[in-house]
């Protein structure tokens, strides 16, 4: 009997064939045929391993490597990578656990030179998320040993400092900075806060890393309570996200039982305990000092600001609170220096973005790529393009409370300092990609029906003006509008930005002044011609008075 | 100390002012809505705005704490836009009906405030919704179409009474002031302190008794005190025609700061008794009017000769007439034995008793605030003196701990952290066992010698039933506490043991409660003169010894049932009083007096602050005052009341250190 050094195992349960294993073999047959492999590699098929999310499946022995889901498509390239070149076809491996969402990999062979490299990403998709021993394996908690037994905490925070990292919730606010704030602040008792209550509209990427890689964060926060001198923190995670909340939960359990959380770390005399605590729903509670006041038990309202929380946050307490995909990068820069993370990115935003794109392009889900690189090139490259038919018209950058730019600044580098030069804010990092049959007064008026939702009622520029607002819009939207309304619109959104209490006030103005920037002839044709040219907004009559 | 400036003003200020409270200090007046000198800053209404250099948008002044070297601006064509824009929105929001509204015309402060910014009309439409009237409340109607979200009631609600009923519900532009989950206010937790009305800076939430009647500028307001209780809490009266309109809590007093409760501020002015207006003698079995001659002749002409008899004469005082009064009172009847107050010393008998011996040992009220752990012994203070309960439960959310022993239930008990049921004749031995603990434990914070730890503590758990856990727990929270509190009420007072006292008081001295600014004991007492009477020595329970005549001076005040009727037993009876009561209807004279608001006078209130109450209204014509009553009966009866009340109070150590709380009056 001839001797095969490889052998390829397809499942072939009906779930499987009815996704396409079958063409799947096909196409695996004729894939090795075209290496002249079919004497040296054999193939099979597998009954159902009862894994539905990553069917069909595909077991390549003698490396026993697990591929999933695999389309016919991709039978060429696992062909090439694993038998041909002899390398695991990390694009296509299955991931050991679930996650509710697309991560975007760019495919090598697709003839591009990726500039795709993950650093929040890392592990998530790649290791099981729900075992801490896959997470060691992979560099896990190396970077808290090391900071705990061969930093001090001013070293961390001027390692951060120096690494250039900004905040990622969507102010780019510098992180080594904030460290020392909180670590410069009087107090014995400090928190640290992991804002993970991810809840811009069309945001998932911190939801993503707590469901891919739960123990990252766990790791970045006991750095962050070494470096600022806490020995409590929470993840505020957001109440929907369970999923994320119970791999956390038996992440926080795991560390616990291996030391990395607790008392004496390291052997070191450094204890750090975390907490988890959901949100109720409320969009507003993503503000730091409103996620605070959750955190206490109170009504979810933005406090007012100074005294900011790095003197005076929970408990009144100085208090660190950090996004997840800042703390995120805590670990690898930490574990690889500054310098290293400074070469990713662009000199004034240095290190990777993590965006969530959604819209109508062809892909869509998470994508890590460097700063700085267009929208152009996010559409084009990361998004597979604009769905067949479709062009490019409006884009928003960073959820609700970002900007909606025309097609012409989709060549605007993305990163903090060209987009604050822009009067484009990057916001969460949501892309999402509208074609011509958008209807920009439509997506004001449901960016704002949003706003007023969600305002809190604390400041009367934010509670009255999204209501009224979202009026003037709405009857714009049917038609009714008049042309003074837009200077109405102009100067609630003028003084919303200049008065309101919090960001979500203050930023709520925005899609107005965007509408108004860039397409008030599209508002005023909804107007002077009582049409909408996009075809969407559903015009009333005008009631007749007798 | 700051440096800052404003509008190119430089002044210094303490660190810690906000930049609202500066510009105050500069005379410099910033408009705002939400902002209340004795509530926590809340930055809502946003009209406080001010520019700050170096800051790229205006900030919010009433939360912006200065800053050395800060510059301020508050006045630029910007920030004047800004602020139509926000009174605008606010106009827009609900239904401000000026015309209609009860505050409209100055008394309204976002009125006030669009007139100060030359608005004219509504910029923007309002949104023509209905909102609730809320008339469920006995006192005050809620009427969500004033109201502006300002939250100044929510936060008086929790920050001066610490009853938390009011809240927000919902958020966004359907905020809606709510009580507790949403139920009408007259169904709620409400206790009608009225504090949310006070601060009301809109006609949303309107007093019903005073509504509609008249503008602040036309009534005349005169700064006094609540006679209701011994807290003694400064009131600003609001007249008018002879009548007063409205009782306020009065900002500037050192007692209450602005709060009152229910009976201060509504009950006070809304009498449902009926008034006696002239003289009564009883005649053939039925009292009839007489002159006020033929009434002081026939009370002078019987009480004469029996004034200078030991047993002659039993007189009884209320504790509501004024300091002068009740020393007149005493004079008058210094030849008789059985001269007392209508309280019979119960609240005040025992402390006073062993501040003969020990001398001041109570502290003042002010520790309440600063109190991190409050023991109330036999004391309700939810029910009975509810300003003192303000004090102690809106520090509650704030860490401070309540243990409340008391052997029934209280309004108190859902809210300590530790109950304790006692039984009767157990509290001596729960007091033993606590100390006995401290001491066990070594917890003291001074060497007090204990006879038989084990005996004491063995003895409190038989005695009260309670496990040795819940006794060490309550120890432990006591002696470690830095300004622990003791109350003590009614409940202890009232068994007339002076050991109580004397081992409570070795109590507070274990756990550091001595230095009676900030940690200390303090009884609670009854009525506002309370203290008076028992400095006056007027604290004797009233038992009958073969008195043939009994001369009850009570002015406005109730008598109880049991001390009526033994009134009544005597052959014959005077009551001077204004209103009518069984009490009167037995009386063989009655002399009607003054009610509280006719008459002025000195009070001592519960920490021992001598304080003066205003006459602000005429009383009728037939009737005298409390004093004169008393002076025109010496005359008659030779008798001097010469003694100077000021001097006679201090015949007898006081258990509290007295202190003088005068303020300038208008």
């Amino acid at each position: 009997m001839q001797t095969k050094r490889a052998m390829i195992l397809v499942s072939n349960d009906p779930e499987s064939v009815r996704l396409g294993a079958d063409e799947l073999i096909q196409h695996l047959t004729e894939a090795l045929g075209a290496y002249d492999f079919q004497d040296e590699v054999e193939i099979s098929t597998l009954s159902n391993v009862g894994a539905s999310n990553i069917l069909p499946l595909v077991v390549v022995y003698p490396e026993a490597t697990v591929y999933g889901p695999v389309q016919a498509a991709d039978a060429r390239f696992l062909v090439e990578e694993h038998l041909y070149k002899g390398r695991i076809a990390t694009d296509l491996v299955a991931p050991p656990k679930q996650l509710s969402g697309n991560i975007g990999w760019l495919r090598a062979h697709k003839g591009y030179n990726p500039a795709e490299q993950r650093i929040v990403l890392e592990r998530a998709g790649r290791i099981d998320p729900e075992n801490i021993e896959e997470f060691i394996a992979e560099n896990g908690y190396q970077a808290l040993g090391k900071a705990l037994t061969e930093m001090t905490p001013e070293q961390v925070i001027e390692t951060i400092e120096k690494s250039g990292l900004q905040g990622r919730g969507g102010a780019g606010f510098p992180t080594g900075r904030k460290w020392k704030f909180v670590r410069m602040a009087h107090g014995n008792k400090k928190y640290v806060i992991c804002n993970a209550d991810e809840s811009e509209p069309g945001t998932f990427k911190d939801r993503i890393v707590l469901e891919g890689d739960p123990h990252t964060i766990l790791e970045a926060m006991a750095i962050a309570g070494y470096a600022v001198g806490a020995d409590e923190g929470y993840v505020y995670i957001r109440g929907e996200y369970g999923l994320a909340y119970r791999r956390l939960q038996h992440a926080i359990k795991q560390a616990e039982e291996f030391g990395f959380l607790g008392k004496n770390i390291f052997n070191t005399d450094f204890n750090f305990h975390i907490h988890l605590h959901t949100g109720a729903g409320a969009y507003v509670c993503g503000e730091e000092t409103a996620l605070i006041e959750s955190i206490e038990g109170k009504r979810g309202e933005p406090r007012s600001r100074p005294p900011y929380p790095v003197t005076h946050g929970l408990w009144n307490k100085p208090t660190l609170v950090n996004n997840v995909e800042t703390l995120a990068n805590i670990p690898a820069i930490i574990r690889h220096g500054a310098e290293w993370y400074r070469s990713f990115g662009t000199p004034s935003s240095p290190g990777t973005k993590v965006y969530t794109i959604i819209g109508n392009v062809n892909f869509t889900g998470v994508i890590e790529v460097p700063m700085g690189i267009t929208l152009r090139e996010v559409i084009n490259i990361y998004a597979k393009g604009m769905k067949p038919g479709s062009v490019l018209r409006i884009a928003q950058t960073g959820g609700s409370s970002g900007s909606i730019i025309p097609a012409s600044l989709q060549d605007t580098p993305m990163d903090f300092e060209s987009f604050r030069k822009a009067g484009v804010s990057l916001g969460s990092g949501a892309l999402l990609i509208c074609d011509q049959n958008t209807c920009i007064v439509d997506l004001v008026k449901v960016l704002l029906q949003f706003f007023r939702f969600e305002s809190c009622g604390k400041c009367t520029p934010c509670r009255v003006g999204t209501q009224r607002a979202y009026e003037i819009v709405d009857r714009i939207s049917q038609g009714h509008g008049q042309l003074d309304d837009l200077d109405v619109l102009i100067s609630l959104a003028q003084e919303m930005e200049r008065s309101a209490n919090c960001g979500l006030g203050q930023t709520a103005a925005v899609p107005i002044r965007d509408m108004l920037k860039h397409f008030r002839t599209e508002v005023e044709a909804h107007i002077r011609l009582g049409s909408c040219p996009a075809g969407i907004c559903e015009m009333l009559p005008e009631v007749e008075h007798v | 100390m700051v440096q800052i400036t404003i509008n190119g003003k430089q002044l210094e200020v303490p660190e810690g002012t906000t930049v609202l409270r500066a510009a105050e200090m500069a005379g410099i007046n910033i408009p705002r809505l939400c902002d209340h000198k004795e509530l926590t800053p809340y930055g809502g209404c946003r009209l406080c705005i001010v520019e700050v250099q170096g800051v790229r948008v205006p900030m919010a002044s009433c939360t912006l704490p200065v800053n050395n070297g800060m510059v301020v601006n508050t006045e630029s064509e910007a920030l004047k836009k800004s602020r139509k824009f926000i009174l605008s929105m606010l106009f827009s929001e609900r239904n401000h009906f000026c015309p209609f509204c009860q505050v409209s015309g100055g008394d309204c402060e976002l009125q006030n405030a669009a007139y100060d910014e030359e608005m004219t009309h509504w910029p923007i439409q309002p949104g023509w919704n209905n909102f609730v009237v809320d008339t469920s409340h006995p006192y005050f109607v809620l009427d969500n179409n004033r109201c502006i979200l300002c939250r100044r009631c929510v936060r008086a609600c929790a920050e001066m009474t610490g009853n938390f009923t009011l809240s927000v519900a919902e958020r966004g532009a359907k905020s809606m002031i709510v009580a507790d989950i949403d139920v009408p206010l007259g169904e709620s937790t409400c206790i009608k302190c009225g504090s949310c009305v006070q601060v009301c800076p809109t006609g949303a939430i309107i007093d019903r008794t005073s509504a509609y009647q008249m503008h602040d500028k036309d009534l005349t307001e005169v700064k006094s005190i609540c006679l209701g209780c011994s807290v003694g809490c400064s009131v600003k009266l609001m007249v008018r025609d002879n009548r007063i309109i409205r009782i306020e809590g009065d900002w500037d007093g050192s007692v209450n700061h602005g709060v009152l409760c229910e009976f201060g501020r509504y009950n006070a002015a809304n009498e449902t008794r009926r008034r006696i207006t002239a003289p009564m003698m009883k005649k053939n079995g039925k009292l009839e009017p007489v002159s006020w001659e033929e009434a002081l002749k026939a009370v002078s002409g019987k009480l004469a000769p029996l004034a200078s008899d030991k047993d002659g004469i039993a007189a009884i005082a209320s504790t509501r007439l004024s300091a002068e009064t009740l020393t007149a009172f005493k004079d008058l009847f210094a030849g008789n034995q059985l001269v007392t107050s209508v309280e019979e010393g119960i609240p005040t008998a025992v402390t006073s008793q062993f501040a003969q011996k020990q001398g001041t040992f109570e502290g003042k009220l002010d520790m309440l605030r600063t109190a991190d752990t409050v023991l109330c012994f036999g004391a309700n203070v939810g029910r009975t003196h509810m300003v003192a309960g303000f004090m102690l439960k809106r520090n509650m959310p704030k860490g401070t701990r309540l243990i409340n022993i008391n052997p029934e239930e209280n309004e108190l008990d859902d809210l300590a952290n530790l109950n304790i049921k006692t039984k009767s004749g157990s509290d001596l031995a729960l007091i033993r066992g606590l100390q006995a603990i401290i001491v066990k434990e070594g917890l003291g914070r001074s060497p007090v010698t204990i006879s038989d730890v084990g005996a004491c503590i063995d003895e409190a758990i038989r005695t009260i039933g309670i496990s040795l856990e819940q006794l060490t727990q309550t120890a432990r929270i006591l002696a470690n506490s830095i300004t622990p509190v003791i109350l003590i009420g009614k409940g202890i007072t009232s068994q007339r043991d002076q050991r109580l006292v004397e081992e409570l008081h070795k109590l507070a001295v274990l756990v550091g409660a001595v230095d009676n600014e900030r940690a200390g004991l303090l009884s609670i007492k009854g009525g506002i003169n309370s203290l008076t009477a028992a400095l006056l020595g007027l604290d004797e329970a009233f038992e009958l010894n073969g008195q043939k005549a009994v001369y009850v001076a009570l002015g406005d005040d109730f008598i109880s049932k049991s001390l009526a009727e033994r009134v009544s037993q005597a052959a014959y009876v005077v009551v001077q009083a204004s209103y009518e009561s069984t009490l009167t209807e037995q009386a063989d004279v009655v002399l009607p007096v003054t009610v509280w608001s006719e008459q002025e006078g000195h009070y001592i209130n519960l920490d021992g602050r001598i304080q003066k109450a205003e006459k602000v209204i005429a009383s009728p014509e037939n009737v005298y005052d409390n004093l004169t009553v008393l002076s025109e009966l010496a005359t008659r009866m030779n008798i001097s009341l010469e003694t100077n009340w000021e001097q006679a109070i201090l015949g007898r150590k006081s258990s509290v250190a007295l202190s003088l709380n005068y303020r300038s009056s208008n």
